[in-house]
Protein backbone atom coordinates (compact mmCIF):
# COMPACT_ATOMS: atom_id res chain seq x y z
CA UNK A 1 0.00 0.00 0.00
CA UNK A 2 1.21 3.36 -0.92
CA UNK A 3 2.55 5.92 2.15
CA UNK A 4 -0.80 8.11 1.46
CA UNK A 5 -2.98 5.08 1.81
CA UNK A 6 -1.42 4.23 5.03
CA UNK A 7 -2.06 7.39 6.35
CA UNK A 8 -5.70 7.35 4.90
CA UNK A 9 -5.95 4.17 6.80
CA UNK A 10 -4.57 5.09 10.63
CA UNK A 11 -6.90 8.21 10.01
CA UNK A 12 -9.92 6.45 9.09
CA UNK A 13 -8.77 4.02 12.38
CA UNK A 14 -8.39 6.86 14.90
CA UNK A 15 -11.93 8.14 13.77
CA UNK A 16 -13.75 4.90 14.23
CA UNK A 17 -11.73 3.95 17.74
CA UNK A 18 -12.39 7.44 19.09
CA UNK A 19 -16.14 6.51 18.97
CA UNK A 20 -18.43 7.55 21.65
CA UNK A 21 -21.39 10.04 22.29
CA UNK A 22 -19.39 12.99 20.29
CA UNK A 23 -21.03 13.94 16.78
CA UNK A 24 -18.89 12.69 14.02
CA UNK A 25 -18.14 15.94 12.68
CA UNK A 26 -16.48 16.91 16.10
CA UNK A 27 -14.45 13.67 15.94
CA UNK A 28 -12.86 14.61 12.51
CA UNK A 29 -11.96 18.00 14.01
CA UNK A 30 -10.57 16.35 17.05
CA UNK A 31 -8.75 13.82 14.69
CA UNK A 32 -7.29 16.62 12.29
CA UNK A 33 -5.56 18.23 15.40
CA UNK A 34 -4.14 14.58 16.70
CA UNK A 35 -2.70 13.59 13.43
CA UNK A 36 -1.26 16.74 12.37
CA UNK A 37 -0.07 17.73 16.35
CA UNK A 38 -1.65 21.14 16.30
CA UNK A 39 -3.13 22.48 19.18
CA UNK A 40 -7.03 22.76 17.33
CA UNK A 41 -8.93 22.22 14.02
CA UNK A 42 -12.34 23.43 12.42
CA UNK A 43 -13.74 22.80 9.28
CA UNK A 44 -15.48 25.59 7.47
CA UNK A 45 -18.11 24.82 4.48
CA UNK A 46 -18.03 27.32 1.68
CA UNK A 47 -20.19 28.40 -1.21
CA UNK A 48 -20.12 31.01 -3.44
CA UNK A 49 -16.22 32.10 -2.24
CA UNK A 50 -17.79 33.13 1.17
CA UNK A 51 -17.62 30.93 4.14
CA UNK A 52 -20.96 29.56 4.93
CA UNK A 53 -20.71 27.43 8.42
CA UNK A 54 -18.21 26.16 10.77
CA UNK A 55 -19.27 22.25 10.78
CA UNK A 56 -17.64 21.82 13.81
CA UNK A 57 -14.62 22.87 16.19
CA UNK A 58 -12.02 21.52 19.11
CA UNK A 59 -12.14 24.35 21.23
CA UNK A 60 -12.73 28.05 21.72
CA UNK A 61 -9.85 29.59 20.02
CA UNK A 62 -10.51 27.17 16.95
CA UNK A 63 -13.93 28.48 17.42
CA UNK A 64 -13.02 31.88 17.36
CA UNK A 65 -10.81 31.55 13.94
CA UNK A 66 -13.91 30.21 12.22
CA UNK A 67 -15.88 32.75 13.52
CA UNK A 68 -13.47 35.76 13.08
CA UNK A 69 -13.79 34.12 9.11
CA UNK A 70 -17.29 34.14 9.19
CA UNK A 71 -17.46 37.53 10.49
CA UNK A 72 -14.92 39.52 7.87
CA UNK A 73 -14.35 37.11 5.13
CA UNK A 74 -10.84 36.75 5.61
CA UNK A 75 -8.19 34.27 6.68
CA UNK A 76 -6.45 30.96 6.56
CA UNK A 77 -9.41 28.83 5.10
CA UNK A 78 -11.21 31.61 3.02
CA UNK A 79 -7.45 32.02 1.50
CA UNK A 80 -7.37 27.82 1.04
CA UNK A 81 -10.77 27.97 -0.56
CA UNK A 82 -10.33 30.92 -3.14
CA UNK A 83 -6.69 29.60 -3.96
CA UNK A 84 -7.56 26.06 -4.05
CA UNK A 85 -4.19 25.38 -2.43
CA UNK A 86 -2.80 24.90 1.73
CA UNK A 87 -1.84 28.61 2.95
CA UNK A 88 0.29 28.46 5.88
CA UNK A 89 0.83 31.19 8.46
CA UNK A 90 3.98 29.87 10.79
CA UNK A 91 3.88 33.10 12.55
CA UNK A 92 0.72 35.24 12.47
CA UNK A 93 2.53 37.57 15.01
CA UNK A 94 4.75 38.81 13.32
CA UNK A 95 4.42 37.43 9.91
CA UNK A 96 6.61 37.41 6.51
CA UNK A 97 4.03 39.05 4.49
CA UNK A 98 1.66 40.92 6.18
CA UNK A 99 -2.00 40.11 5.86
CA UNK A 100 -5.09 39.42 7.47
CA UNK A 101 -5.39 42.67 8.88
CA UNK A 102 -8.41 42.18 10.72
CA UNK A 103 -8.20 38.62 11.97
CA UNK A 104 -4.46 38.24 12.71
CA UNK A 105 -4.94 40.73 15.81
CA UNK A 106 -7.79 39.16 17.62
CA UNK A 107 -6.64 35.40 16.50
CA UNK A 108 -3.19 35.99 18.07
CA UNK A 109 -4.38 37.79 21.36
CA UNK A 110 -6.62 34.78 21.56
CA UNK A 111 -3.43 32.80 21.43
CA UNK A 112 -3.27 31.23 17.57
CA UNK A 113 0.45 31.80 16.82
CA UNK A 114 0.58 29.75 13.86
CA UNK A 115 -2.51 29.12 11.60
CA UNK A 116 -2.81 26.69 8.36
CA UNK A 117 -5.54 26.53 6.24
CA UNK A 118 -6.29 23.58 3.59
CA UNK A 119 -8.81 22.63 1.10
CA UNK A 120 -11.39 20.59 1.24
CA UNK A 121 -12.79 19.32 -1.94
CA UNK A 122 -13.31 15.91 -4.31
CA UNK A 123 -11.95 16.64 -8.20
CA UNK A 124 -13.49 19.77 -8.95
CA UNK A 125 -16.03 20.28 -6.23
CA UNK A 126 -14.91 22.66 -3.67
CA UNK A 127 -15.90 22.37 -0.04
CA UNK A 128 -14.58 24.59 2.22
CA UNK A 129 -11.34 24.41 4.34
CA UNK A 130 -9.57 22.37 7.24
CA UNK A 131 -8.35 25.56 10.01
CA UNK A 132 -5.66 24.22 12.25
CA UNK A 133 -3.74 26.59 14.77
CA UNK A 134 -0.99 25.88 17.06
CA UNK A 135 0.00 27.75 20.26
CA UNK A 136 3.56 27.90 19.21
CA UNK A 137 4.68 29.81 16.26
CA UNK A 138 6.89 27.74 13.73
CA UNK A 139 6.17 25.75 10.26
CA UNK A 140 4.09 22.62 9.80
CA UNK A 141 7.09 19.68 9.42
CA UNK A 142 6.85 17.97 6.33
CA UNK A 143 5.15 14.66 8.05
CA UNK A 144 2.20 16.87 9.31
CA UNK A 145 1.95 18.62 6.01
CA UNK A 146 1.26 15.47 4.81
CA UNK A 147 -1.17 14.29 7.36
CA UNK A 148 -3.14 17.51 6.94
CA UNK A 149 -3.64 16.83 2.96
CA UNK A 150 -4.70 13.03 3.65
CA UNK A 151 -7.60 14.64 6.49
CA UNK A 152 -8.55 16.99 4.35
CA UNK A 153 -9.39 14.39 1.44
CA UNK A 154 -10.96 12.18 4.78
CA UNK A 155 -13.20 15.32 5.34
CA UNK A 156 -14.48 16.02 2.17
CA UNK A 157 -15.32 12.48 1.60
CA UNK A 158 -17.25 12.52 4.96
CA UNK A 159 -18.74 15.93 4.38
CA UNK A 160 -20.18 14.12 1.25
CA UNK A 161 -21.15 10.91 3.00
CA UNK A 162 -23.19 12.72 5.10
CA UNK A 163 -25.21 15.07 2.96
CA UNK A 164 -25.86 12.00 0.63
CA UNK A 165 -28.17 11.30 3.18
CA UNK A 166 -30.02 14.22 3.18
CA UNK A 167 -33.38 15.00 1.72
CA UNK A 168 -33.37 17.00 -1.31
CA UNK A 169 -32.61 20.95 -1.02
CA UNK A 170 -32.07 20.15 3.41
CA UNK A 171 -28.89 19.85 4.78
CA UNK A 172 -27.34 16.98 6.58
CA UNK A 173 -28.41 16.83 10.32
CA UNK A 174 -24.87 16.07 10.87
CA UNK A 175 -23.69 19.42 9.20
CA UNK A 176 -26.08 21.27 11.10
CA UNK A 177 -24.57 20.30 14.36
CA UNK A 178 -22.47 23.05 14.53
CA UNK A 179 -23.43 26.14 16.96
CA UNK A 180 -26.16 28.31 16.05
CA UNK A 181 -23.94 31.14 15.59
CA UNK A 182 -25.15 31.21 11.10
CA UNK A 183 -28.91 31.04 12.23
CA UNK A 184 -28.89 33.97 14.48
CA UNK A 185 -26.69 35.57 12.49
CA UNK A 186 -28.90 35.53 9.27
CA UNK A 187 -32.25 35.98 11.28
CA UNK A 188 -30.24 39.56 12.68
CA UNK A 189 -29.16 40.24 9.18
CA UNK A 190 -33.23 40.00 8.25
CA UNK A 191 -34.64 42.09 10.91
CA UNK A 192 -31.61 44.75 10.26
CA UNK A 193 -32.82 44.29 6.62
CA UNK A 194 -36.53 45.19 7.48
CA UNK A 195 -35.31 48.20 10.10
CA UNK A 196 -32.95 49.84 7.38
CA UNK A 197 -35.39 49.11 4.28
CA UNK A 198 -32.53 47.87 2.44
CA UNK A 199 -31.07 44.28 0.98
CA UNK A 200 -29.90 41.55 3.23
CA UNK A 201 -26.47 41.61 1.65
CA UNK A 202 -26.57 45.31 2.77
CA UNK A 203 -27.61 44.55 6.22
CA UNK A 204 -24.97 42.12 6.70
CA UNK A 205 -22.02 44.04 5.83
CA UNK A 206 -23.58 46.76 8.50
CA UNK A 207 -23.74 43.89 11.03
CA UNK A 208 -20.47 43.17 10.27
CA UNK A 209 -19.49 46.96 9.89
CA UNK A 210 -20.81 46.84 13.22
CA UNK A 211 -19.56 44.13 15.27
CA UNK A 212 -16.17 45.35 13.81
CA UNK A 213 -16.28 48.52 15.14
CA UNK A 214 -17.57 47.94 18.39
CA UNK A 215 -14.96 45.04 18.72
CA UNK A 216 -17.73 42.63 19.48
CA UNK A 217 -18.39 39.34 18.60
CA UNK A 218 -20.56 39.09 15.25
CA UNK A 219 -22.95 36.47 17.17
CA UNK A 220 -23.01 38.58 20.31
CA UNK A 221 -24.28 41.51 18.11
CA UNK A 222 -26.62 39.34 16.40
CA UNK A 223 -28.38 37.92 19.67
CA UNK A 224 -28.86 41.74 21.04
CA UNK A 225 -30.51 42.63 17.55
CA UNK A 226 -33.00 39.35 18.13
CA UNK A 227 -33.19 40.40 21.66
CA UNK A 228 -34.45 43.60 19.99
CA UNK A 229 -31.53 45.47 22.71
CA UNK A 230 -30.18 46.93 19.45
CA UNK A 231 -31.63 48.45 16.44
CA UNK A 232 -30.21 50.35 13.38
CA UNK A 233 -31.39 53.50 12.28
CA UNK A 234 -31.58 53.93 8.63
CA UNK A 235 -30.58 58.42 8.75
CA UNK A 236 -27.97 58.45 11.35
CA UNK A 237 -26.22 55.15 10.88
CA UNK A 238 -26.17 55.19 14.40
CA UNK A 239 -27.68 51.77 16.19
CA UNK A 240 -28.93 52.47 20.12
CA UNK A 241 -30.50 50.21 22.37
CA UNK A 242 -34.19 49.81 21.67
CA UNK A 243 -36.66 50.87 24.06
CA UNK B 1 18.78 4.49 -24.02
CA UNK B 2 17.87 6.16 -27.30
CA UNK B 3 14.53 7.16 -27.88
CA UNK B 4 13.79 4.56 -31.12
CA UNK B 5 14.90 1.34 -29.15
CA UNK B 6 12.88 -1.01 -32.10
CA UNK B 7 16.56 -2.13 -33.67
CA UNK B 8 17.96 -2.58 -30.53
CA UNK B 9 16.76 -5.12 -27.32
CA UNK B 10 13.17 -4.10 -27.15
CA UNK B 11 12.01 -3.65 -23.23
CA UNK B 12 10.21 -7.31 -21.98
CA UNK B 13 6.74 -6.54 -22.00
CA UNK B 14 6.42 -6.66 -18.62
CA UNK B 15 7.88 -3.93 -17.80
CA UNK B 16 6.14 -1.60 -20.54
CA UNK B 17 3.18 -3.56 -19.34
CA UNK B 18 4.10 -2.42 -15.54
CA UNK B 19 5.45 0.91 -16.64
CA UNK B 20 2.05 1.83 -18.57
CA UNK B 21 -0.44 0.49 -15.40
CA UNK B 22 2.08 3.51 -13.26
CA UNK B 23 1.57 5.76 -15.93
CA UNK B 24 -1.87 5.42 -16.07
CA UNK B 25 -2.33 5.03 -12.21
CA UNK B 26 -0.53 8.32 -12.03
CA UNK B 27 -2.35 10.10 -14.44
CA UNK B 28 -6.20 9.28 -11.99
CA UNK B 29 -5.49 12.79 -9.92
CA UNK B 30 -8.25 15.19 -10.04
CA UNK B 31 -9.46 17.21 -13.34
CA UNK B 32 -7.75 14.58 -15.26
CA UNK B 33 -9.08 14.29 -18.78
CA UNK B 34 -10.94 10.72 -19.43
CA UNK B 35 -10.47 10.70 -23.18
CA UNK B 36 -6.74 11.67 -23.00
CA UNK B 37 -6.12 8.69 -20.71
CA UNK B 38 -7.89 6.46 -22.96
CA UNK B 39 -6.53 7.73 -26.02
CA UNK B 40 -2.80 6.66 -23.98
CA UNK B 41 -4.19 3.21 -22.87
CA UNK B 42 -5.08 2.85 -26.47
CA UNK B 43 -1.78 3.62 -27.57
CA UNK B 44 0.25 1.19 -24.91
CA UNK B 45 -1.63 -1.78 -26.00
CA UNK B 46 -1.03 -1.42 -29.75
CA UNK B 47 2.60 -0.88 -28.29
CA UNK B 48 2.34 -3.88 -25.13
CA UNK B 49 0.34 -6.23 -27.11
CA UNK B 50 2.11 -6.46 -30.66
CA UNK B 51 -0.74 -5.71 -32.06
CA UNK B 52 -1.75 -3.03 -35.01
CA UNK B 53 -5.04 -0.90 -33.65
CA UNK B 54 -6.48 -0.62 -30.53
CA UNK B 55 -9.95 1.04 -29.74
CA UNK B 56 -11.95 1.14 -26.79
CA UNK B 57 -15.84 1.49 -26.89
CA UNK B 58 -18.01 2.21 -23.82
CA UNK B 59 -22.07 1.57 -23.90
CA UNK B 60 -23.61 4.92 -23.83
CA UNK B 61 -27.18 5.86 -22.46
CA UNK B 62 -29.45 4.60 -24.93
CA UNK B 63 -27.54 1.00 -25.05
CA UNK B 64 -25.97 1.53 -27.99
CA UNK B 65 -22.00 0.83 -28.26
CA UNK B 66 -19.64 4.09 -28.95
CA UNK B 67 -15.73 5.11 -29.92
CA UNK B 68 -14.69 6.05 -26.93
CA UNK B 69 -10.73 6.08 -27.84
CA UNK B 70 -8.84 5.43 -31.64
CA UNK B 71 -5.25 4.38 -31.70
CA UNK B 72 -5.34 5.14 -35.46
CA UNK B 73 -7.86 8.09 -37.16
CA UNK B 74 -8.32 6.17 -40.26
CA UNK B 75 -11.24 6.46 -41.78
CA UNK B 76 -11.51 2.93 -42.35
CA UNK B 77 -10.65 1.80 -38.55
CA UNK B 78 -13.11 4.44 -37.10
CA UNK B 79 -15.84 2.92 -39.78
CA UNK B 80 -14.81 -0.40 -38.00
CA UNK B 81 -16.03 0.88 -34.82
CA UNK B 82 -19.21 2.32 -35.80
CA UNK B 83 -20.45 -0.91 -37.60
CA UNK B 84 -19.92 -2.62 -34.55
CA UNK B 85 -23.48 -1.01 -32.65
CA UNK B 86 -24.95 -3.65 -34.74
CA UNK B 87 -22.55 -6.69 -35.25
CA UNK B 88 -18.92 -7.40 -34.16
CA UNK B 89 -17.03 -9.01 -31.68
CA UNK B 90 -17.08 -5.46 -29.19
CA UNK B 91 -20.91 -6.00 -29.51
CA UNK B 92 -20.62 -10.23 -28.32
CA UNK B 93 -18.16 -9.59 -26.58
CA UNK B 94 -20.06 -6.96 -24.63
CA UNK B 95 -23.09 -8.80 -24.28
CA UNK B 96 -21.17 -12.25 -23.49
CA UNK B 97 -18.73 -10.38 -20.79
CA UNK B 98 -16.09 -13.08 -22.08
CA UNK B 99 -13.36 -12.46 -24.23
CA UNK B 100 -13.86 -12.85 -28.10
CA UNK B 101 -10.14 -13.94 -29.07
CA UNK B 102 -8.36 -14.91 -32.15
CA UNK B 103 -10.83 -14.20 -34.02
CA UNK B 104 -9.85 -15.22 -37.82
CA UNK B 105 -11.01 -13.11 -40.02
CA UNK B 106 -11.27 -15.39 -43.08
CA UNK B 107 -13.11 -18.00 -41.04
CA UNK B 108 -16.12 -15.63 -39.68
CA UNK B 109 -18.45 -14.04 -42.45
CA UNK B 110 -21.40 -16.09 -41.29
CA UNK B 111 -20.92 -14.42 -37.67
CA UNK B 112 -20.59 -11.20 -38.87
CA UNK B 113 -21.18 -10.46 -42.54
CA UNK B 114 -20.20 -6.28 -42.89
CA UNK B 115 -17.99 -5.70 -40.22
CA UNK B 116 -15.48 -9.39 -41.77
CA UNK B 117 -15.89 -7.34 -45.11
CA UNK B 118 -14.30 -4.07 -43.87
CA UNK B 119 -12.21 -5.16 -41.76
CA UNK B 120 -10.34 -7.29 -43.77
CA UNK B 121 -10.39 -4.83 -46.68
CA UNK B 122 -9.04 -2.68 -44.17
CA UNK B 123 -5.99 -5.14 -44.28
CA UNK B 124 -6.64 -6.79 -41.05
CA UNK B 125 -6.80 -10.91 -40.98
CA UNK B 126 -7.48 -10.96 -36.91
CA UNK B 127 -9.85 -8.91 -34.15
CA UNK B 128 -10.18 -9.36 -30.76
CA UNK B 129 -12.15 -8.18 -28.15
CA UNK B 130 -11.81 -7.59 -24.12
CA UNK B 131 -14.75 -6.79 -21.80
CA UNK B 132 -14.62 -3.72 -19.51
CA UNK B 133 -16.39 -5.65 -16.86
CA UNK B 134 -17.75 -4.01 -13.26
CA UNK B 135 -18.99 -5.89 -10.57
CA UNK B 136 -20.88 -8.15 -12.74
CA UNK B 137 -21.93 -5.55 -15.58
CA UNK B 138 -20.26 -5.04 -18.53
CA UNK B 139 -19.40 -0.95 -19.81
CA UNK B 140 -17.55 -1.52 -22.85
CA UNK B 141 -14.88 -3.39 -24.52
CA UNK B 142 -11.34 -2.92 -25.91
CA UNK B 143 -11.21 -4.39 -29.49
CA UNK B 144 -7.83 -5.24 -31.09
CA UNK B 145 -6.74 -5.80 -34.88
CA UNK B 146 -3.95 -7.16 -35.89
CA UNK B 147 -2.60 -7.31 -40.16
CA UNK B 148 -1.18 -10.89 -39.32
CA UNK B 149 -3.46 -13.75 -38.63
CA UNK B 150 -1.12 -14.89 -35.54
CA UNK B 151 -3.09 -15.67 -32.24
CA UNK B 152 -2.74 -13.85 -28.36
CA UNK B 153 -1.21 -15.97 -26.55
CA UNK B 154 -2.46 -16.56 -22.48
CA UNK B 155 -0.06 -13.93 -21.12
CA UNK B 156 -1.47 -11.52 -24.46
CA UNK B 157 -5.10 -11.50 -22.90
CA UNK B 158 -4.00 -11.31 -19.29
CA UNK B 159 -1.76 -8.10 -20.42
CA UNK B 160 -4.70 -7.07 -22.44
CA UNK B 161 -7.16 -7.79 -19.66
CA UNK B 162 -5.17 -5.49 -17.24
CA UNK B 163 -5.15 -2.70 -19.76
CA UNK B 164 -8.58 -2.89 -19.77
CA UNK B 165 -9.06 -2.92 -15.99
CA UNK B 166 -7.45 0.15 -15.88
CA UNK B 167 -9.37 1.79 -18.28
CA UNK B 168 -12.46 1.00 -16.20
CA UNK B 169 -11.36 1.96 -13.04
CA UNK B 170 -10.32 5.57 -15.07
CA UNK B 171 -14.22 5.87 -16.18
CA UNK B 172 -15.75 4.76 -12.75
CA UNK B 173 -13.04 7.51 -11.30
CA UNK B 174 -14.27 10.20 -13.37
CA UNK B 175 -18.16 9.27 -12.64
CA UNK B 176 -17.30 9.64 -9.03
CA UNK B 177 -15.93 12.84 -9.55
CA UNK B 178 -18.54 14.02 -11.67
CA UNK B 179 -21.17 12.59 -9.05
CA UNK B 180 -19.17 14.76 -6.08
CA UNK B 181 -19.97 17.98 -8.78
CA UNK B 182 -23.38 17.09 -8.10
CA UNK B 183 -23.92 16.41 -4.67
CA UNK B 184 -21.57 19.24 -4.34
CA UNK B 185 -24.34 21.60 -5.88
CA UNK B 186 -27.20 20.32 -3.93
CA UNK B 187 -25.12 20.96 -0.58
CA UNK B 188 -24.60 24.65 -1.64
CA UNK B 189 -28.04 24.87 -2.11
CA UNK B 190 -29.00 23.17 0.98
CA UNK B 191 -26.52 25.88 2.56
CA UNK B 192 -27.70 29.05 0.77
CA UNK B 193 -31.86 27.75 1.43
CA UNK B 194 -30.67 27.45 4.90
CA UNK B 195 -29.60 31.00 4.60
CA UNK B 196 -32.34 32.77 2.75
CA UNK B 197 -34.83 30.83 4.90
CA UNK B 198 -33.26 32.22 8.47
CA UNK B 199 -33.63 35.87 6.83
CA UNK B 200 -36.94 36.11 5.66
CA UNK B 201 -38.01 34.62 9.68
CA UNK B 202 -35.78 37.90 10.41
CA UNK B 203 -37.48 39.77 8.51
CA UNK B 204 -41.22 38.96 9.29
CA UNK B 205 -40.44 39.29 13.36
CA UNK B 206 -38.99 43.00 12.32
CA UNK B 207 -42.10 43.87 10.56
CA UNK B 208 -44.96 41.78 12.74
CA UNK B 209 -43.16 42.38 16.24
CA UNK B 210 -43.07 38.74 16.45
CA UNK B 211 -40.57 36.66 17.61
CA UNK B 212 -38.31 33.98 15.16
CA UNK B 213 -39.93 30.72 16.09
CA UNK B 214 -43.22 32.75 15.11
CA UNK B 215 -42.36 34.29 12.03
CA UNK B 216 -41.29 30.80 11.01
CA UNK B 217 -44.58 29.13 11.75
CA UNK B 218 -46.31 32.05 9.88
CA UNK B 219 -43.53 31.25 6.84
CA UNK B 220 -44.19 27.51 6.75
CA UNK B 221 -47.83 27.80 6.76
CA UNK B 222 -48.29 30.15 4.13
CA UNK B 223 -46.04 27.67 2.01
CA UNK B 224 -48.35 24.92 2.80
CA UNK B 225 -51.71 26.64 1.99
CA UNK B 226 -50.32 27.84 -1.53
CA UNK B 227 -48.17 24.62 -2.07
CA UNK B 228 -44.98 26.15 -2.31
CA UNK B 229 -41.84 25.31 -1.61
CA UNK B 230 -40.34 27.39 1.84
CA UNK B 231 -37.62 28.49 0.43
CA UNK B 232 -39.58 29.98 -2.57
CA UNK B 233 -41.82 31.61 -0.12
CA UNK B 234 -38.27 32.99 1.98
CA UNK B 235 -36.77 34.21 -1.22
CA UNK B 236 -39.93 36.56 -2.23
CA UNK B 237 -40.08 38.18 1.22
CA UNK B 238 -36.40 38.91 1.56
CA UNK B 239 -36.52 40.10 -2.53
CA UNK B 240 -39.27 42.39 -1.73
CA UNK B 241 -42.02 41.02 -3.78
CA UNK B 242 -43.96 39.49 -0.80
CA UNK B 243 -45.48 42.43 1.84
CA UNK B 244 -44.48 40.28 5.47
CA UNK B 245 -48.14 41.69 5.52
CA UNK B 246 -49.42 39.42 2.64
CA UNK B 247 -48.39 35.88 4.16
CA UNK B 248 -51.47 34.54 5.49
CA UNK B 249 -51.66 33.88 9.47
CA UNK B 250 -51.50 30.54 11.04
CA UNK B 251 -54.23 29.20 13.20
CA UNK B 252 -52.40 28.32 15.70
CA UNK B 253 -51.45 32.23 15.94
CA UNK B 254 -54.49 33.63 16.82
CA UNK B 255 -54.75 35.05 20.66
CA UNK B 256 -56.69 33.11 22.66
Amino acid sequence: MSLAGDRRLRILNLLVRDGGIEPETRRICNVSAKVTGMTGAGIMLMSDDVPQRSICTTDSVASLIEQLQLTLGEGPCVDAHNLQRPVLEPDLAQPARARWFGFAPPAVEAGARAVFGFPIRIGAARLGALNLYRDEPGPMGDEQHAEALVMSDVAAEAVMLFQSNAPPEMLAAELEAGDGLHYLVHQATGMIAAQLEVSVGHAMIRLRAYAFANDRPLREVAQDVLARKLRFHPESGENDPGS
Amino acid sequence: MTMTNSTESPMPREAVLAGTLVQLADSLVADFDVVDLLTVLVDRSVEVLSVDAAGLMLVAPDGDLRVMASSSEMMRVLELFEIQAREGPCLDCYHSGRPVVNQDLEASHGRWPRFTLEALAAGFQSVHALPMRLRGSVIGALNLFSHEPGELDQADIVAGQALADVATIAILHQRAAAEAQILNEQLNYALNSRVVIEQAKGMIAERAGLNVEEAFSILRNHARNHNLRLVEVARDVIEGTLAASALDQPQTAKPS
